[in-house]
């Protein structure tokens, strides 16, 4: 009698136990979910617009089609982040009236123009190498970030992937910045 | 017995109609690249157009209207009077996508890298920088088979669009490294 009953705890334990495990993965998961979404909500909590402006370079020394690649990818990514309030073109007439406006600008320190081909063959060269210096800086000219960032294509894609890495660091980098709060009737 | 003049004669004979040959094919092929022009170029959509996807394929053609590319469902202009400046430069990619590349490396004893030198093929860009209504800066970039984007920009500039490079003084060749 009593070896039958271990025999069916036992049993009771051998079909019970995948189903704690995934009810405790399940668990895990959604309070995985419930952080994300906390910080989502943080981040778009910053009570700043961002203006972005193209790449400065000087004449000849980055392509038209990588200017205008970074520029586009960089709006998109800014965007796909929901760190800012709103996202404004070089030149947009609307950000005038925007009282917590930051613009971001970009020097181009180094580019390097690889070749796809390359990279298929020897894996090792041809890379193609955007790097810019980063500058947000309120309206008033107070600079609130400043960093060096590059985008790289390695082996795969072709050369304007770099473009898209490279924005994509950028909006990383914006969105772990710490934004300081916008001072009473900045920038007016 | 042929002389060595009669050899030299029929030579030329023989070389004489291939020249032509090329000569012509040559030609057939610049007609070509000015009349599908005129007709809209195939083109693949690579960044910048509002309303339509990344990597869309489709036609690229000059209008009075602007710059027209439509591709399926998908349809987006850029008004010439809106237009800042047109760029063109030229690069290669390796054909065959995604799935050649994956098939490449599945090819032992590094084969894939040899099909790699052969799988090539040289484009050419067009980018586009335009101001929407606001006056926001835009960017959209094209790329196109090799000698079709300096038709259309020449198209571009006679129906009134500005170009800060004029298109006979446009770089050949921008395939090459450039550091800073």
């Amino acid at each position: 009698m009593n070896s039958n009953l271990k025999l069916r705890a036992l049993r009771m334990v051998r079909v019970a136990w995948p189903v704690v495990l995934l009810c405790a993965f399940s668990l895990g998961l959604t309070a995985l979910g419930f952080t994300q979404e906390k910080e989502k909500t943080e981040m778009t909590t910053s009570p700043w617009a961002i203006q972005v402006e193209p790449v400065q370079a000087d004449e000849g020394q980055l392509p038209p089609d990588f200017s205008m690649a970074i520029y586009e990818d960089l709006i998109a990514q800014l965007t796909k982040s929901e760190k800012f309030q709103q996202v404004f073109r070089s030149g947009d007439k609307e950000a005038d009236g925007v009282p917590n406006l930051l613009v971001l600008h970009m020097t181009l320190e180094k580019f390097e123009r690889g070749n796809q081909t390359t990279r298929a063959v020897t894996t090792v060269a041809g890379a193609t190498k955007v790097k810019v210096h980063l500058k947000v800086s309120t309206r008033d000219g107070n600079p609130v970030v400043e960093k060096d960032v590059q985008g790289t294509v390695r082996i795969f894609g072709e050369n304007l992937k770099a473009t898209f890495a490279l924005a994509k660091d950028i909006a990383t980098t914006l969105r772990n910045a710490s934004l300081p709060a916008p001072a009473k009737g900045a920038g007016q | 017995m042929p002389t060595a003049r009669d050899n030299t004669r029929s030579c030329i004979l023989l070389l004489l109609p291939l020249l032509l040959l090329c000569a012509g094919l040559f030609a057939q092929t610049a007609d070509t690249s000015a009349s599908a022009a005129a007709s809209g170029v195939r083109s693949m959509h690579v960044l910048g157009l509002e309303g339509v996807k990344r990597n869309l394929h489709g036609t690229l053609t000059a209008q009075p209207s602007g710059l027209d590319f439509k591709a399926g469902g998908a349809h987006g202009t850029v008004a010439i009077a809106s237009i800042q400046d047109v760029f063109t430069a030229q690069d290669s990619h390796q054909v065959g996508g995604k799935v050649l590349t994956v098939a490449k490396m599945g090819v032992p004893y590094g084969g894939g890298r040899v099909v790699s030198l052969f799988s090539h093929e040289k484009l050419d860009s067009l980018t586009v920088e335009y101001r929407d209504a606001n006056g926001g800066l835009h960017g959209v970039v094209f790329t196109m088979p090799l000698g079709q984007a300096t038709v259309l920009k020449k198209q571009l500039v006679d129906l009134g669009a500005h170009a800060s490079i004029p298109v006979a003084s446009e770089p050949e060749k921008q395939d090459g490294d450039t550091k800073k």
